[in-house]
């Protein structure tokens, strides 16, 4: 980062203060990525920051045959219309991609632009959209947002095929400007019929995009104090000029990438300039953040209620327990008790995230879950995960020793007394 | 944000997800096992899909079509359980019978809408959403969603919970409220109850609210679970009996978390089986009393835990069916049925016209009252929210004691 402002994102250099040690590494890899293994903690560790937060950045080993086995797998679900595989197949993705930093982002754009299969319950197009969300998250805001207001589940979600000319559905108008983009006080009612009325001619034929110009109102419109004969793609530039749309998608970030109270107003409006003057590159958002120093600071490790598949996967990984791999139905099925169904987000708003996650229920999900979990049940025939055996591995052989080792491992630092099961159920488990 | 779950401890004591804390156990005891949201109103919905033959449910013996139009599908006059000089139940109704008596059930007559569907998935889907019209009109949001959208009341549990196997109806579709699908208590039960865990006094973490907050909330699941192991071994006092049906044990399931604390307003149960087209007289006969007598049960269990005043049950179909009946011994899709509203504080009784057998239009009843004017209701006099957007025409329906 070579921005010459005074700035609330200053990098971040170790220091006696705040020392590069196994608690940052832990929490780089809980918050940005979806846990580590003890080899990556400590090779990390003698890294530094610089070159961790590289890897994370840059992603890498997925295994040799990884992109063919998932193009497999994701053919498969699509062609058994069965959408519990395709969610399966997201999370062999998560599991093995060797970049989850992708994968969470994928999973940030799902909740930003959430579609749910109840309503589109086509599986084809519920894999093309989130391959579409990963081709694009860390890129370009505006080839994003081209790409998803013209993609087919999107467009089923936000009844796109009811808007013709002569007769405007509002939906796609209003959620494009409420929620992915400006945000409510940004726009006004009128703005939401005119903006209807530009986006008629889009549709969905045969399960693709098409332009029906049959369908598209060519009339005159105003909208945002601009007047013009305006399509969809004349909407999507005059959205994507506007000030708020940054000042969104910096918020977004913050949610994933910071817990409650660490980023002021002025961190986000700065980091919302700064997305301005990179053309809404989320890529160069994402890396201003995790070099800066307040993603490392203090009061950012251990914040933040880890969503269900951070909850979920970061132990998995951690233990070691993805050889053989564990069943990645299973998984999604516990996903969706603990909350976090994927493609199917709660409605247009996605999932609220935050302290929503925990509820009655999805508590009790979590701690079933690590009941599960300790005892091998997420893969089949069971397998129960051996902490004394990993410690053993990671030279460690008293039995004091693999006390340590488990809560440095699980949390990141090793003042957690008890066993593995002990640890994944402290509060502390839920957060991170 | 929100923070202040039920409380039933003090701050502060750190529990481990998963043990069962004696603490916590005498917590829950000492009230009584029945954390329930106390001032809210909890509206369980039955829908009988396939179209219900309200004729043969809530039955004009002393029409003269009735005879005329069901030959065999008449239901003997001295069988039925009357409820005035006029209409009876249908003999397998003896628990709604029994709910009338006690003042505790509402029937309200000739339910429907204007140009009546006769598909089965449009007119799902006019009640589903409170909009008429034909298949074409977009229905994003269902009547309950758009409710709990306008009340805005959250909790930390669902808004609207679907219990059952079946996909989230529309019903309770909406624009940011939550609605869950929950097939059964499994999923709320700790399957590993375990043995009470040191108090972790090291975690670093455990200083900040947040940790507190999950710290609480944990405590809350726990204590909710321990209500519900305890509420299910058999109800308040074992008295509680439901019947071994489908729609049974989901009313079950439904106290069960009423009973144990949940927050969440709207519950909703599917019992299918309604589309009589043949051999209709026994199918729809088991149908009516398992819906009575699961009703009947719930009702009896909610009001053993003291709860009466809080809940409500409303059943409704799609539509009717036809006056006249088939071939097949059957009846084919008609329009407007009767809607039932069950509970302690709902105005018993019959209510709105009774459909005439002898004045129909195309062979079918004509309906007396909008089901949006019945929604109208629910919403305002029990559920409270007047946010919302009015019915089409204003009525002077009055479903509920003041």
């Amino acid at each position: 980062m070579n921005d010459p402002r005074p700035t609330e994102w200053k990098q971040f250099i170790p220091s006696d203060a705040l020392p590069w040690d196994l608690r940052r590494i832990h929490h780089l890899h809980r918050r940005a990525g979806i846990g580590a293994t003890w080899g990556e903690l400590q090779r990390d560790l003698q890294a530094g920051p610089e070159v961790a937060v590289d890897r994370v950045l840059r992603g890498g080993n997925a295994t040799d045959d990884f992109d063919s086995l998932q193009r497999l797998i994701g053919d498969a679900a699509v062609s058994s219309g069965d959408i519990n595989r395709l969610k399966a197949w997201w999370f062999y993705r998560i599991l093995y991609s060797g970049d989850p930093l992708i994968e969470r982002m994928t999973l940030m754009w799902h909740n930003h632009f959430a579609t749910s299969n109840l309503k589109v319950a086509n599986v084809a197009m519920m894999k093309r959209q989130n391959d579409l969300l990963r081709r694009h998250a860390m890129g370009k805001f505006g080839d994003l947002l081209r790409a998803v207001i013209k993609d087919a589940a999107m467009m089923v979600w936000l009844d796109a095929n009811a808007n013709r000319k002569g007769k405007p559905n509002e939906n796609l108008s209003r959620e494009l400007m409420e929620l992915f983009t400006l945000g409510v006080g940004h726009y006004s009612e009128t703005d939401v019929k005119e903006v209807a009325r530009a986006l008629t001619g889009w549709t969905v034929r045969g399960g693709d995009f098409e332009h029906v110009p049959a369908y598209h109102d060519d009339g005159t419109k105003q909208m945002l104090g601009e007047q013009g004969d305006f399509d969809g793609d004349d909407v999507l530039a005059i959205l994507l000029k506007q000030e708020p749309p940054a000042r969104r998608i910096a918020m977004r970030l913050c949610e994933v990438f910071f817990g409650e109270d660490v980023i002021t107003d002025d961190a986000l409006d700065e980091l919302a300039s700064g997305l301005r003057d990179h053309d809404l590159d989320i890529g160069w958002a994402v890396e201003t953040i995790l070099r800066s120093e307040a993603f490392f600071s203090e009061d950012n490790i251990g914040n933040r209620v880890l969503d269900p598949v951070q909850f979920m996967i970061g132990p998995l990984r951690a233990l070691e327990m993805l050889d053989p791999p564990p069943s990645t139905l299973l998984l999604a099925e516990w996903a969706s008790k603990l909350g976090q169904d994927l493609f199917y987000p709660p409605n247009v708003f996605g999932w609220p995230g935050g302290r929503s996650w925990l509820t009655t229920r999805t508590m009790i999900g979590r701690a079933n879950y690590v009941s599960a979990l300790c005892r091998g049940e997420l893969h089949r025939p069971n397998r129960p995960p051996d902490i004394a055996v990993l410690a053993k591995k990671h030279g460690f052989s008293t039995p004091a020793d693999q006390s340590k080792f488990a809560s440095r491992l699980l949390l990141g630092h090793e003042n957690a007394t008890g066993d593995m099961k002990a640890i994944l159920r402290r509060p502390a488990s839920q957060l991170g | 944000m929100k923070t202040n779950r039920r409380r039933f401890l003090g701050h502060g004591s750190a529990v481990v997800l998963g043990a069962m804390p004696s603490l916590v156990s005498r917590a829950v005891m000492a009230d009584e096992g029945t954390r329930s949201n106390r001032n809210g109103k909890i509206l369980v919905v039955i829908q009988m899909s396939g179209g219900n033959d309200g004729i043969n449910t809530i039955v004009p013996y002393a029409d003269e079509g009735y005879a005329k139009h069901r030959k065999k599908l008449r239901l003997p006059t001295d069988r039925l359980l009357k409820i005035n000089d006029s209409v009876g139940f249908h003999p397998s109704m003896r628990s709604a019978a029994d709910l009338l008596e006690q003042g505790k059930l509402g029937i309200v007559q000739g339910v429907g809408y204007p140009n009546p569907s006769r598909s089965h998935d449009t007119s799902m889907a006019i009640w589903h959403s409170a909009q008429v019209g034909d298949e074409d009109v977009l229905r994003s949001h269902g009547w309950l969603g758009m409710a709990m959208d306008a009340a805005r009341k959250k909790t930390d549990d669902p808004d609207m919970i679907l219990v059952g196997d079946e996909s989230q109806p529309l019903a309770i579709q909406s624009r940011r409220s939550t609605a869950v699908t929950l097939s059964s208590l499994t999923d709320l039960r700790l399957r590993q109850p375990a043995h009470a865990q040191p108090k972790p006094t090291s975690d670093q973490a455990s200083e900040f609210s947040l940790a507190q907050f999950v710290d609480q909330t944990m405590q809350d699941a726990i204590a909710t679970a321990s209500a519900l192991e305890r509420n299910t071994e058999g109800g308040a006092d074992g008295s509680a009996k439901y019947p071994t049906t489908r729609i049974g044990r989901r009313m079950q399931t439904i106290s069960t978390m009423v009973k144990s604390g949940f927050q969440t307003p709207i519950y909703y149960a599917i019992q299918s089986g309604y589309d009589t087209h043949a051999a209709q007289l026994p199918s729809h006969s088991r149908l009516l009393r398992e819906f009575s007598d699961a009703t009947k049960a719930f009702l009896d269990d909610i009001e053993a835990s003291g709860l009466s005043d809080q809940v409500c049950v409303m059943g409704f179909s799609e539509f009717g069916r036809r006056v006249a009946e088939n071939n097949s011994e059957g009846t084919d899709h008609g329009t407007a049925g009767p809607v039932f509203l069950a509970g302690n504080r709902v105005r018993s009784g019959l209510t709105g016209t009774t459909p005439k057998l002898t004045d129909l239009v195309d062979g079918d009843l004509q309906m007396s009252t909008d089901f949006r004017n019945v929604y109208q209701e629910v919403t305002q006099a029990w559920l409270g929210i007047s946010e919302l957007q009015a019915a089409e025409s204003p009525s002077s329906l009055k479903l509920f004691d003041a």
